[in-house]
């Protein structure tokens, strides 16, 4: 820490000169910047939320403070009027749906993918990645011609949603189970087979206890980005009451319309999310207690999938 | 989750071929992954494998309603023909709007990266202590609804909105502005502020995971700032920020809602509303699976980038 | 079909996508081709394929079929049933089927769709047995066709003599054997007063008022295919709004291109809240929509800024919705009480103060209107006439490679939007 030292016979104006040359100084604007970004990026969704409870029709004047968008009318309060509710009960229904299958398909896939290594596994792996990574328009375009075309016994509406959701999704605890179990390796299970485990016991007994955070953690996840998923929604759906409440928003919003009410029903989406990402927090906090390296970012980093 | 395992690895000396345990053992393992696998199949793959036998079929002569051809050496290039005739000739209209899709995503791409990544910058290698609170802030538009977030620039930018308030009262702008008519700088804003938050994750998980020993070394070698953040920051994360921007170009290129809630105006249209409303009239569904497939192709690069990139670091997720 | 107009919350967002009307209006083709394939056995390919096509000067009087008569004169209505009505999101005021229920002492239960082709293919795969539909005019044929909805009994529908004279025999359903009328509207243009100088009325050819580079921005158009080609067809005083005619098709699709890069066109369906709100200066507009968007104005801005132009002589887009008893029911009593008592000037009148679309029926006149409250005074222009139903010009349904083209065309102009 020369530098330190250094300064202390210095000039002021030398100490600016070296404080701009000293490598370890606190950089001031990034943090500004950091900060501004992230102002930006929360603020204004914070207004959305307060608009939520404007005594007015408005969503962009304030006229003073109600519930009445959430409660006592039923034509404009989102739990009273049967359109609203039935655009949350859709999410809600979809979304936990398709995140129990997805959990079911999706985590068994990555374990038999990571363990089963053949020329079949390596070539799903690659189909999975790349039904991950394709733009989700074009995914929900294959979806709609095969339920429209040919599995015309799957009706447009609750069942191919879900059929998409899931589908859409399975990447993602499979990625994330792929990589627990690469940075598990092979040798607990090995020292459970020399043991005297048999397979399945094994993969019971050691193998999924070491799992549960990253299964946890996805299911966070998927329950999250299901709650959200408008594309698959949009083009699956099949009337008024199918519409979950990303579709219900975008259709009321088209041309830049919009209304409290609708500020409501997308406090609610968010409720929802941040209500997963809380329970995904503290639950994977006590999953992962006691374990090396488990502290608050790392929680936070997990159940983002990071 | 660094639980390396220190148990050294048990002496198994495996012959060249697999013996029949070991076969059992693979066919067992592979049991869990046939779900997984015939779900894909029937709901990836065919799926997939039906917008080709739209595009390839032909139209009910009766409804015009498309029917599909399932054999590939019987497919037809009708619709092909049909839909190039929107890229070329008198009564094309594609060209355009794709250019007007590629420079906003072009545009979008760089602010975001401009943007997120100092940020994220910030938040790996200097919050310090404080690291928590701004993962934690960080992260939170990523579990925010994307509808949600366009919902709150709505709002912002009405005619009467803050935002014309504000710019007012600053004497920027003499007159409220019609940001949702039509702007390109609402759009391309928007798309911004959509997709920063997966991109922003990448970048912060990338930045997160270089060695601060290796930064260290370089100051120490006497680097100053700007050279270790060039020399070893910037090119450590270079994988990141091509993850991250594909995440979030692929996406871009096929939205179809920013523009309509944002602006729902002709001037805004991008490739994504062309599919889109292909797809929603009968008569256009075909021409709808051929476009599809046209953006496939040339989205095909960088998917397929993508996706090596990801089976050569097994571990990163994202 | 074509024009629907879309209904919303009184007070606020409209709940409704624009796959509505992409779709909605592809009908012809594709709501035809979903009966038929419904009802394969009995109509078969060939006859739906030569299902007429009504026009104003080629009426069409529907089949009766033996294996589909209509009820018998005098049955009570059947007691602690469910009514089921399968209509537009708020499409029927609440209140109206509130008494209906209590008069007739049984529950009335209400489901929605979002565009006519979603409402076709739910009904043809014959699992849906809801009572009465609200079809648009274009569907009358497949529905017919297929069997998919009952013949009328008039003697449980004393109140058609309510509607005007014209409805009792409609071009598209002579005898009215179907169907009754529901609500009515034209299609015309919104404008606000105070921010555009011209007034159609003054003008030569008010169809041509957005083509002003003026208001660059702030012009829209309807999100609806049909809708735009007449609006591209008026302007250049093409009336015949079906035209086979490819040339005729081309000017319209031209001018609307033009119109495009005159005034960067807005497309969307807002009419009635983005004029008050003076997002749109000028906007395509149906009568339903303006004759309630002042309950969307801002508070102290006044009613008298918005106006709502009809040309005088009566050449504009008219179209109108209809009610129909669907053959899986299993309450044909009651839906034909219900259909009389949607009929029914009072209940009527209930019904436009919530959706602001009005019923061809005698009485709903503009003095009886204002004098309710229901329309200002200024928005006298939003009350359709009867006269109206014989000089407007209509979009109707068209063949299916016709229809194909429009679509086409709308594509070109809209760009996806």
């Amino acid at each position: 820490m020369t530098a330190v030292l250094d300064s202390e016979v210095m000039t002021p104006a030398t100490k600016r000169r070296s404080w701009r040359k000293n490598p370890w100084r606190k950089p001031v604007v990034l943090e500004a910047f950091t900060w501004a970004y992230l102002v930006w990026s929360i603020v204004p969704i914070v207004i959305a939320v307060i608009f939520s409870f404007n005594n007015g029709k408005s969503d962009s004047s304030w006229e003073g403070f109600s519930t009445r968008w959430y409660w006592g009318s039923t034509t404009n309060s989102v739990f009273e009027n049967p359109v609203f509710r039935s655009a949350i009960e859709q999410t809600l229904r979809l979304a936990i749906i398709s995140t129990i299958l997805t959990m079911i398909v999706g985590v068994a896939f990555g374990i038999g993918i990571h363990r089963w290594r053949s020329k079949t596994s390596v070539t799903f792996n690659f189909v999975m990645v790349f039904s991950y990574v394709i733009p989700e328009l074009i995914f929900g375009i294959a979806f709609f011609f095969v339920f429209t075309q040919l599995f015309t016994f799957v009706d447009l509406g609750t069942s191919a949603q879900i059929l998409g959701l899931v589908t859409w999704n399975i990447s993602w605890p499979a990625i994330i189970i792929f990589a627990r179990l690469s940075s598990i390796g092979p040798a607990y299970e090995e020292a459970a087979a020399d043991l005297g485990c048999s397979r399945l016991q094994s993969l019971r007994r050691v193998l999924l206890p070491m799992l549960m955070p990253a299964i946890f953690a996805s299911t966070v996840l998927v329950f999250a980005t299901c709650v959200d998923d408008f594309v698959i929604c949009n083009l699956l759906s099949s009337s008024a009451n199918t519409e979950p409440m990303s579709v219900f928003i975008y259709s009321s919003t088209h041309g830049g319309q919009s209304g409290p009410q609708l500020n409501a029903l997308a406090s609610l989406m968010l409720l929802f999310s941040l209500v997963a990402a809380a329970v995904g927090f503290l639950g994977y906090r006590w999953i992962t207690r006691g374990e090396r390296g488990a502290g608050r970012s790392q929680a936070l980093e997990s159940i983002t999938g990071l | 989750m660094t639980m390396t395992p220190e148990k050294p690895k048990v002496i198994t000396a495996s012959p060249p071929a697999k013996t029949a345990r070991q076969r059992r053992i693979s066919m067992g393992w592979a049991a869990f992954a046939v779900p997984g696998i015939l779900w894909l199949v029937f709901l990836f793959i065919v799926p997939m494998y039906t917008i080709f036998a739209v595009a390839g079929g032909h139209l009910n002569p009766i409804f015009n309603s498309p029917v599909p051809v399932w054999n590939p050496f019987a497919w037809s290039g009708a619709n092909y023909v049909a839909v190039y005739h929107d890229f070329v000739g008198p009564t094309s209209f594609i060209g355009p709007i794709l250019g007007r899709t590629v420079v906003y995503v072009v545009i979008a791409s760089i602010l975001s990266l401009l943007i997120a990544y100092p940020a994220a910058y910030f938040v790996a290698r200097f919050a310090g202590k404080r690291k928590g609170l701004f993962l934690a802030l960080m992260i939170a538009p990523f579990w925010i609804s994307y509808m949600m977030r366009m919902l709150a620039w709505i709002d912002l930018l009405q005619t009467n909105g803050y935002i014309n308030k504000a710019l007012v009262n600053l004497h920027v702008i003499s007159a409220p502005v019609n940001w949702l008519g039509g702007k390109s700088v609402t759009v391309v804003l928007g798309l911004v502020y959509g997709y920063i938050p997966y991109l922003i994750l990448v970048l912060y998980a990338g930045l997160d995971r270089i060695d601060q020993r290796l930064i260290e070394a370089g100051r120490d070698l006497g680097l100053s700032r700007t050279q270790t953040f060039v020399t070893i920051t910037l090119r450590l994360s270079r994988p990141a920020i091509i993850t991250g921007m594909l995440i979030t170009f692929l996406p871009m290129i096929g939205d179809y809602f920013t523009n309509q809630m944002l602006s729902g105006n002709v001037a805004t249209s991008m490739i994504g509303n062309v599919i889109d409303a292909q797809l929603l009239t009968t008569s256009l569904q075909s021409e709808g699976a051929v476009l599809s497939l046209f953006l496939l192709v040339i989205l095909l690069v960088p998917i397929l980038y993508y996706v090596w990139q990801s089976r050569h670091s097994e571990d990163s997720v994202m | 079909m074509a024009s629907h107009p879309r209904q919303r919350f009184p007070e606020g967002s409209n709940p409704f996508s624009r796959r509505t009307f992409l779709t909605a209006a592809g009908l012809a083709g594709a709501g035809l081709g979903l009966a038929a394939c419904g009802n394969g056995a009995t109509s078969g390919a060939s006859s739906t394929q030569s299902i007429p096509l009504p026009r104003v000067n080629n009426p069409v009087t529907w089949p009766l079929s033996s294996s589909n008569p209509a009820i018998a004169n005098g049955r009570s209505p059947e007691s602690g049933a469910t009514l089921k009505l399968y209509c537009w999101v708020a499409y029927v005021n609440q209140k109206v089927l509130n008494n209906f229920a209590k008069k007739y002492n049984c529950q009335v239960q209400v489901s929605t769709f979002n565009n006519t082709a979603e409402a076709m293919s739910k009904l043809s795969s014959g699992q849906m047995d809801y009572d009465v539909f609200f079809p648009t005019i274009d569907l009358i044929g497949p529905l017919t066709e297929s069997e998919l909805i009952r013949p009328l009994n008039h003697s449980y529908i004393p109140n058609i003599s309510q509607a005007w004279n014209a409805f009792t025999n409609p071009f598209y359903d002579q005898e009215w054997r179907y169907s009754t009328p529901y609500t009515i509207f034209t299609t015309g243009i919104g404008w606000r007063k105070d921010l555009v100088n011209e007034n159609p009325y003054d003008m030569a050819n008010g169809w041509a008022m957005p083509w002003n580079a003026k208001y660059k921005g702030r012009v829209g158009i309807l999100d609806d295919y049909r809708e735009a080609a007449a609006l591209g067809m008026l302007k250049n005083h093409l009336y015949d709004l079906n035209t086979t005619d490819l040339g005729q098709m081309a000017t319209s699709t031209n001018s609307l291109i033009e119109l495009n890069s005159l005034v960067s066109t807005q497309i969307d369906n807002n009419d009635y809240v983005n004029i008050p709100s003076g997002q749109a200066w000028i906007h395509e507009a149906w009568s339903g929509d303006m004759a309630s968007s002042w309950q969307y104005l801002p508070k102290g801005q006044s009613i008298d800024t918005i106006g709502y132009w009809f040309p005088p002589n009566g050449k504009g887009p008219i179209n109108n919705d209809l009610m129909v008893n669907l053959k899986a029911g299993q309450n044909p009593v009651l839906a034909h009480l219900l259909i009389n008592d949607l009929l029914d000037l009072n209940n009527a009148i209930e019904n436009m103060s919530y959706t602001g679309y009005m019923q061809p029926i005698n009485g709903m006149t503009p003095s009886r209107l204002i004098a309710e409250g229901i329309i200002p005074p200024n928005l006298t222009s939003t009350v359709v006439r009867e006269s109206d139903f014989n000089n407007g010009v209509r979009e109707l349904a068209l063949d299916p490679q016709v229809d194909a083209q429009y679509q086409q065309n709308w594509l070109r102009v809209s760009g996806g939007i």
